[in-house]
């Protein structure tokens, strides 16, 4: 909720989401300039940001891709304003170049960079943990276990960024980020930092000259960190197992470590800055363990990094369990309260008071049907699927499909009609049908399709279209333009014509780029299923590089914006099963606004999920799909 | 001084399918939590499952500490479901022999089920295997009744009316009213408050 | 009966499909663009409609001959006919073939109320067909002329039968008038049924739709206006010149499905109408049923039709033809089944080895 990032209510504790905590820690430190591109779970934090950017004085964008973002908040700090920079973990790989020249040149204004990881990828292609970027690119991490956590490390890594003139990363994770709980507020600032003008001799460069400088600021930072109050002990003063953890390991601990009674023999070393590590603190309490227990999201970053102190400390002689180390935790996947609870119990025999629960016998419990993901009732999408799965096999050249990341990711899946050939990172569909598009001189004569969604396109596809059109690959690219970076909650893009902070502004027509750039141009209606189609079938046939734009808002804002329209099944027109259909609306066409009625053995519309669209009408062999005022699509 | 509760902390899992609006409902009812007093987590499990997928929020509330955001297993004492097949899957993981469960009959088809390759359970099955694993099982047919009060959007703040009325929840009707007169106003404030009510006289009686 | 992923597997996916159409637009998963007709989706239909009238599932022929030309004399290598006839149209038809025949039939069968409505085979450009059903007799003259490309123009049955229409004629390939005859036996009981007047026409084969692309290539930006096959070639008139394509060439765009197929004459149909390559601006026309004896007989007594008796030699030609093109397709599908093609025709049927003993060193 925007008025709790913005309320100046001292010491007021409310339920805060992780980001919208971290969106108050920078508010706190009187942050200027926020830019980002949305990846779950880190999106909120700016979209709230760019809410209330009037109210608290600050510039939010959602920039075009994260490494405009970052460049963008390096800008800001030369002037010596306070910038947050947010992104997901996959952002940070896009964003490698960026940060490790910053880390170079440092920064002069504070810089954030707020980056939230997806342990088990819920929303996301992998799991990849950020924190070896901060070791790679030589940075200083802070990591929150508690929102509470996340809100007051940000605020303070400003003033870290600044007195070590050099960028902080804050590592949330999912758990975090869209985890709520209370947050007791703090003081907002009542002047806003102003830019400070660059003087003729000042610079910010990125060269290999300063990396002695950016090596001591790392090791400052350790300094730093060996007396951060982020970083806390609590158990035993001689706890013969040591739990190391951080994050979400921290709650999932101690609670595993009271469910086990284990409190008078087990010490657990919480630490919020781990990035470089505060190897003092560590060696500290390493001394007195016999064994210890690494909990941590991801990765055994720190546990490698917790061996490597072992190693260069002989004297030290312990065993280290964790993800690797015995392999004690999964080498995938989010923590949970269970795994770090059963690592304990492995570890130490000891077993939790039995909870009453009932175990039923496999073959007497009732079948339940997976949930597979799927496009929302009305999307534009699960028509553009139909008609490209559709108009392949109608064209019987065995297509190749290069997909991408977006809302139609799931293209690959069932709703998608398993589509992809190819899936790889945003912007890597294009890239790769380039590549393929290019073997027909050698004989590879299937046909080539890469897609990309609106978002993405702007992301990462122009350079790649850029290529394709100069090398004249023999490809079609599909541009699925829902006008909406849906996937993500609906933050505007460049071809919106909206900023991040609510203010209208020439929207830039794909259309536009792509003719720019020699490319010849169709756009269809993907609602408009047979026209489509053979509009497709005849791209397809054409040889070279070909752009197509499947232009249809996303259901979800459009059935915002107005009345849905009423589609209804005619019972008297509906055959049922005796159709010969095969129940093609629903078993077909899968949109979860068509479901079929086994008490009737007919189709019906569920009127609470439909959102009117009226593509199934024009689907329906018998016409039984009625639509209000016709069959007007879209 | 805050109110003890009758078991600390008090977990509660409210479980459904994406869109259905879980999570407003999850955050109106931590915040009613927080202006009481109490530590409260809430973990919510979103993100690409709002693509349909299957959405759960912890919440996790104590008078004396805060508590990581997921629910052990076996651990909740209220499931508050949108959604059948959605319960009996939550329930499984997380429900003991005292968990209370209230949920919406109403299904949302999955699409295997859509497509013909899997089948729906029946609901008296699905009650039959909850009523085995829990305690008290209820059925309440929130979407139904929010239609028939003004909008099918408003069974989830039902449910919560619903939730409200189980014995061992520490809060009150004026206090979730509170949260709601926060964030709703005209038409739509009235609207909630009614199948609030609606919601919390079911389980009274 | 079997259903829809049995069609792609016995037809589609052996390209044997002959793109009659009669399995199109009354199912969802069944779609076609120009000459490449697909399962769209995988179907789970267990017994298909699409099935049961495709001329390339598994028919027993003589049976299907036997009951809807039950009175008609046999004739191994042309099909039961009652009489074949020389034949011209009365009145010059803008973009005739030959004859002009069929389109005074069709005019007949409308103007004289044999029929509702016709269905035929039409064509904006003189080469990309699309089928038509109309009552309209200014659209048939429209429409005349032949096509060389294959065409499902059965797809439009379905609004006949939708449409409640009590009888039509239909201007159909063999391969046609083999799918209306099985339309007709398999027709489900809820469903209602047309009158159907079945022309056949005499074919060879009909083309694959890349033929379109070889044509642009030879006559690069010229307005093609007539395709025809008299004795000497392939003739291509357009709007600049009468060419000529080799023969040879246009061959190689002979749709797969076309080697597969028995039947020159349209044998089941009520009336056939072919060229008669000896005598320039007439017409071969064979009437097999006494319903097409009837539309005939009135076209002529319109004065639309002029006929006169058929040379016995050209009849013999005919025959040769005829039975030439079923060797051709034996010898194909022996070794297709063979090689473990599931047989759509059961070639042990003593009509088709008689074909085999006719021609024995005639087809290698």
């Amino acid at each position: 909720m925007e008025w709790m990032i913005t309320a100046n209510e001292p010491n007021k504790t409310y339920l805060m989401q992780g980001n919208e905590a971290i969106a108050r820690g920078a508010i706190e430190a009187g942050v200027s300039f926020a830019a980002a591109y949305p990846g779950s779970p880190s999106s909120e934090i700016l979209t709230m940001l760019g809410n209330v950017s009037e109210e608290a004085g600050l510039y939010a964008e959602w920039s075009t891709n994260e490494s405009c973002s970052l460049g963008a908040c390096l800008g800001a700090s030369f002037a010596k304003v306070r910038s947050l920079c947010i992104m997901k973990q996959n952002g940070l790989l896009v964003v490698g170049d960026v940060l490790h020249s910053a880390s170079l040149s440092g920064v002069k204004g504070g810089l954030v960079l707020v980056v939230g990881d997806d342990p088990s990828a819920h929303s996301s292609t992998n799991e990849f943990d950020s924190r070896h970027q901060a070791r790679s690119a030589a940075l200083p991490m802070l990591e929150p276990a508690t929102m509470q956590e996340a809100k007051d490390m940000v605020k303070w890594g400003f003033d870290l960024s600044e007195q070590l003139q050099q960028l902080v990363m804050v590592r949330s994770v999912t758990r975090i980020s869209h985890g709520r709980s209370n947050v007791k507020l703090g003081e907002i600032p009542e002047e806003s930092i102003k830019p400070t003008p660059i003087g003729e001799w000042d610079r910010m460069v990125a060269i290999n000259w300063f990396k002695a400088a950016q090596l001591n600021k790392l090791d400052q930072a350790r300094e730093i960190f060996e007396n951060s109050p982020f970083n806390w002990y609590v158990g035993p003063v001689d706890a013969e197992l040591l739990i190391i953890t951080c994050g979400t390991g921290w709650f999932y601990s101690q609670e595993a470590v009271e469910a086990l009674d284990l409190k008078e023999s087990v010490g657990i070393l919480k630490l919020g800055c781990t990035w470089p590590l505060p190897e003092k603190l560590i060696t500290k309490h390493l001394e007195k363990a016999k064994r210890v227990l690494v909990v941590e999201e991801v990765d055994p970053f720190l546990e490698q990094n917790i061996a490597q102190i072992i190693a260069y400390n002989p004297h030290l002689n312990l065993e280290l369990l964790g993800r690797q180390g015995q392999g004690i935790i999964s080498r995938s996947g989010e923590l949970n309260p269970d795994i770090v609870r059963n690592a304990l119990i492995n570890i130490t025999n000891k077993l939790p008071v039995e909870i009453e629960k009932v175990e039923i016998p496999a073959d007497e419990m009732v079948v339940l049907p997976a949930r597979d993901l799927t496009f929302c009732a009305g999307c534009p999408h699960r028509a553009s699927f139909f008609i490209l799965k559709q108009t392949l096999r109608i064209h019987e050249g065995q297509g190749v499909v290069m997909g991408d990341i977006g809302c139609y990711t799931m293209g690959g899946q069932r709703a998608g009609h398993y589509l992809y050939n190819y899936l790889g990172c945003m912007g890597a569909g294009i890239s790769a049908g380039e590549g393929l598009g290019q073997l027909e001189r050698f004989g590879f004569d299937q046909p080539v399709i890469a897609l990309a969604g609106d978002s993405t396109f702007f992301h990462s596809c122009i350079p790649a279209l850029i290529n394709a059109k100069y090398h004249d690959s023999n490809m079609l690219f599909v541009i699925l333009d829902n006008s909406a970076t849906a996937m993500t909650g609906f933050q505007p893009h460049p071809g919106i014509g909206l900023t991040a902070m609510g203010k209208t502004t020439e929207p830039i027509s794909i259309k536009n780029i792509v003719e720019s750039i020699g490319c010849h141009v169709t756009v269809a209606n993907p609602f408009e299923i047979e026209e489509t189609t053979e509009t497709v079938y005849s791209l397809l046939k054409k040889p070279g590089l070909k752009v197509l734009i499947l232009e249809q808002e996303c259901a979800t804002l459009a059935v915002r914006k107005s009345e849905k329209r009423k589609v209804w099944v005619d019972p008297d027109l509906c055959r049922g099963d005796d159709c010969g259909c095969g129940r093609f609306c629903s078993r077909v066409w899968g949109c979860p606004g068509n479901i079929w009625d086994d008490e009737t053995g007919k189709a019906v519309i569920d009127e609470v999920v439909c959102v009117g669209c009226g593509v199934c009408a024009t689907l329906c062999p018998a016409g039984a799909i009625k639509v209000e005022g016709g069959e007007a699509i879209g | 001084m805050v109110k003890e509760l009758s078991k600390d902390p008090l977990n509660i899992v409210i479980c459904g399918v994406g869109g259905q609006g879980n999570i407003l409902a999850t955050e109106l009812l931590g915040s009613a939590f927080v202006d009481k007093g109490y530590f409260t987590t809430v973990g919510e499990t979103y993100g690409a499952s709002q693509r349909g997928g299957s959405v759960m929020s912890h919440v996790r509330i104590s008078v004396n500490t805060e508590y990581g955001v997921l629910i052990p297993q076996g651990e909740a004492d209220i499931i508050i479901g949108f959604e059948p097949i959605e319960i009996l899957r939550v329930a499984r993981e997380f429900a003991n022999k005292k968990t209370w469960v209230i949920f919406d009959s109403r299904p949302n088809y999955p699409l295997g089920v859509l497509i013909g390759e899997a089948v729906y359970p029946k609901i008296e099955d699905i009650v039959n295997e909850l009523e085995r694993l829990c305690a008290h099982v209820q059925i309440i047919e929130a979407t139904d009744l929010a239609v028939k009060a003004g909008n099918s959007q408003a069974a989830n703040i039902l449910l919560m009316g619903a939730l409200t009325a189980v014995p061992y929840v520490p809060l009150e009707v004026e206090e979730y009213d509170k949260v709601l007169v926060q964030r709703f106003k005209g038409n739509a404030l009235e609207l909630n408050r009614k199948v609030f009510k609606i919601g919390y006289d079911l389980v009274k009686k | 009966m079997p259903g829809g992923m049995d069609l792609k597997g016995d037809v589609l996916n052996n390209s044997i499909c002959a793109l009659c159409g009669a399995c199109l637009d009354w199912c969802p998963y069944i779609k076609n663009l120009e000459d490449h007709l697909v399962l769209r989706f995988d179907c789970n239909v267990e017994h298909g409609r699409c099935y049961s009238v495709c001329p390339r599932t598994f028919t027993d022929w003589q049976m299907i001959s036997e009951h809807y030309l039950p009175d008609t004399p046999k004739n191994l290598e042309i099909g039961p006919y009652i009489n074949v006839y020389q034949v011209k149209a009365n009145r010059e038809v803008d973009g005739k073939q030959d004859g002009g025949t069929v389109t005074t039939l069709l005019k007949t069968a409308l103007e004289a109320e044999f029929v509702e409505k016709v269905l035929l085979t039409s064509s904006d450009d003189h080469v990309v067909p699309q089928a038509i059903l109309t009552a309209d007799v200014n659209e048939v003259e429209k429409a005349a002329g032949s096509r060389f490309l294959s065409s499902p123009g059965l797809r439009k049955v379905i609004d006949a039968q939708l449409s409640g229409l009590e009888k039509m004629a239909v201007v159909g390939r063999p391969c046609q008038v083999q799918a209306l005859r099985k339309l007709d036996y398999n027709n489900r009981p809820e469903n209602h049924k047309v009158d159907v007047l079945s022309i056949g026409l005499f074919c060879m084969w009909s083309l694959k739709w890349d033929f379109k692309d070889y044509l642009e290539t030879q006559f690069p930006n010229e307005e093609i206006l007539r395709l025809a096959i008299p004795p000497n070639g392939f003739e291509v008139v357009t709007d600049q010149q009468v060419g000529n394509l080799p023969f040879e060439k246009v061959k190689e765009y002979i749709s797969s499905g076309c080697h597969y197929c028995l039947d020159m004459t349209s044998e089941l149909a009520d009336i056939s109408v072919g060229a008669l390559e000896t005598t320039p601006g007439w017409n071969t026309v064979i009437i097999r049923s006494q319903k097409g004896q009837e539309l005939f007989d009135k076209a002529v007594e319109l004065n639309y039709l002029v006929k006169k008796g058929y040379p016995e030699a050209e009849l013999d030609r005919l025959k040769q033809a005829s039975l030439v093109k079923k060797a051709r397709a034996i010898k194909v599908m022996e070794e297709a089944f063979a090689n473990g093609m599931k047989p759509f025709v059961d070639l042990a049927q003593p009509d088709y080895v008689q074909v085999m003993k006719l021609t024995e060193g005639v087809v290698k």
